[in-house]
């Protein structure tokens, strides 16, 4: 039986009769006792989301999944449509089953299609992925020297976030698609 | 992303000021093994395994230490009374990244004929001169009995509370829980989904867990609850302090329960540490013991929400 520790993003599980993918989870240990792991996981018929903590010795059913290489195409606002780059079938995914990752795509990024049943139920994100700053504004003489200092950044996606002051527009960035937070630039 | 020098500026304020702050209450500074044969007994911590080799090849198992406890209470044992320790530790199967690095740096302190409340007055003494140096402005720390804590937020009272009280309560809330549950299960349930979420940004120390969840420390007087402490800063969980318990008798039967558990979770279990429970009882009664996480208090004090805003090689980076 697999146990709750081996729950990832994207993981299928069978609870009480319904199927549910699992879309955050954070283990927690109290200073005593057994650990458990708090997982967010949205009901795959339902689309409700529900947040249950399950104990590490718990025994749990998992779904047979695959992940599917796919390049994400385009949205018409509610579908998010990917594509296999090799059979080239085209697959949608609901806003709703994505989630917070919807941020994160771009035109042509690859991701892990998370599949079960022939249906597409939700995506793994690269953890970190590349974007170009659109605009920023220039950074105030001194701030840059001082360390601390970031401000924000529009990327080419839409998505806005905080990066380091001598960051220019132009530049190619890494962000983790964890926390949304600025990891490197690429060297030019 | 922090720029690595202020990050290495600030880490060299904080252990200074530790250092200071320790030295001016009469503590001594001690460097312990990180190396060792039991490396700490708690069914839900995986230490690093390894093994320690002599010229001619004899081996001996060891791991990693993952807090320096049974180390700093030999050194109460062997007759030093205030003590403290800053060290590195070593959990396995810990997140990457959010609070949590596989190796994390400690600080410890010890002392005896003094017990938790004391420590908690000591605690918020360091924590508040460091907010000071830093800029934050905290209240006063609030302090919060479990039990208080329980009856305020869920309605149930622990003094009274047993394992159908603890499951019925579970269940009324719609809460997930399992068969296999133990009390303790079932209490720590409650405490992360109905007590936890709920702690303020400001400082709170919460204290006397129920029996169960009393670790290594000595009970209440009416034996109900362990006298054990943590602190909240940010809903961040940044220390853990006790009374500590100096009865051998009772340590070895806590020890063989976790050995029991660890083998039953198909976890190594470690030789009992048995120079720690001679000593033991050479211990004062009260004396307390606490640690704290420095990359937590580091985080605490500049308002930043990621272990990895602290740390100049986060485990994320080296193995990316």
């Amino acid at each position: 039986m697999p146990s709750p520790n081996e729950i990832k993003k994207g993981t299928v599980i069978k609870y009480e009769g319904n199927l549910w993918v699992v879309t955050d989870f954070q283990r927690v240990s109290p200073g005593k006792g057994s650990s458990f792991v708090r997982t967010r996981m949205k009901n795959i018929s339902t689309g409700k989301v529900n947040e249950y903590n399950f104990k590490s010795a718990e025994n749990m059913t998992f779904e047979d999944v695959q992940n599917k290489k796919m390049q994400y195409l385009y949205t018409d606002g509610t579908q998010f449509t990917f594509m296999d780059t090799v059979s080239y079938e085209q697959v949608p995914i609901s806003a709703d089953m994505l989630g917070d990752d919807v941020k994160y795509l771009k035109e042509g990024l690859e991701v892990a299609v998370v599949m079960h049943d022939g249906l597409a139920l939700g995506i793994q994100l690269p953890r970190k992925i590349q974007y170009k700053v659109m605009y920023t504004e220039p950074a105030v003489k001194g701030d840059t020297a001082s360390g601390n200092i970031t401000k924000e950044v529009e990327l080419d996606n839409g998505l806005t976030v905080r990066a380091p002051a001598f960051i220019n527009q132009g530049d190619e960035i890494m962000i983790n698609s964890e926390n949304g937070e600025y990891v490197e630039r690429i060297s030019r | 992303m922090r720029e690595i020098h202020q990050i290495i500026k600030e880490r060299q304020i904080i252990n200074e000021t530790i250092r200071s702050f320790f030295r001016s209450r009469g503590y001594l500074e001690v460097e312990t093994p990180l190396v060792v044969r039991s490396p700490g007994m708690e069914p839900n911590l995986v230490p690093f395994e390894t093994v320690v080799i002599e010229p001619n090849g004899k081996r001996y198992s060891a791991g990693l230490i993952t807090s320096p406890e049974y180390s700093m209470k030999k050194l109460l044992g062997l007759g030093e009374e205030k003590i403290f320790t800053i060290t590195k530790v070593f959990r396995n199967e810990e997140e990457f990244g959010g609070r949590h690095n596989p190796e994390f740096s400690m600080l410890e302190w010890y002392q005896q004929g003094a017990d938790y409340q004391a420590c908690m007055n000591e605690t918020e003494a360091l924590v508040q001169e460091l907010a000071t140096i830093f800029g934050c402005t905290w209240p006063i720390f609030q302090r919060l009995r479990v039990q208080e804590l329980f009856l305020q937020k869920i309605g149930i009272d622990l003094d009274v509370a047993d394992y159908s009280l603890l499951k019925h309560t579970c269940e009324v809330n719609g809460m997930h829980t399992d068969e296999t549950d133990t009390e303790s299960d079932l209490f720590y349930r409650l405490f992360l989904e109905k007590i936890e979420p709920f702690f303020e940004k400001d400082p709170l120390f919460v204290y006397d867990y129920p029996k169960h969840q009393a670790a290594l420390s000595q009970m209440t007087s009416d034996g109900r609850y362990g006298q054990r402490f943590e602190l909240y800063l940010n809903g961040i969980e940044l220390c853990n302090g006790f009374t500590e318990l100096t009865d051998a008798e009772e340590q070895l039967q806590r020890f063989e329960e976790e050995a029991r558990e660890r083998k039953n979770l198909k976890k190594t279990v470690f030789p009992i540490d048995e120079t720690l429970l001679r000593l033991l009882p050479s211990l004062k009664n009260p004396s307390f013991g606490n640690a704290l996480g420095i990359d937590r208090l580091h985080m605490v004090l500049t308002n930043t929400s990621s272990i990895e805003d602290v740390l100049l090689f986060p485990i994320s980076q080296l193995y990316p």
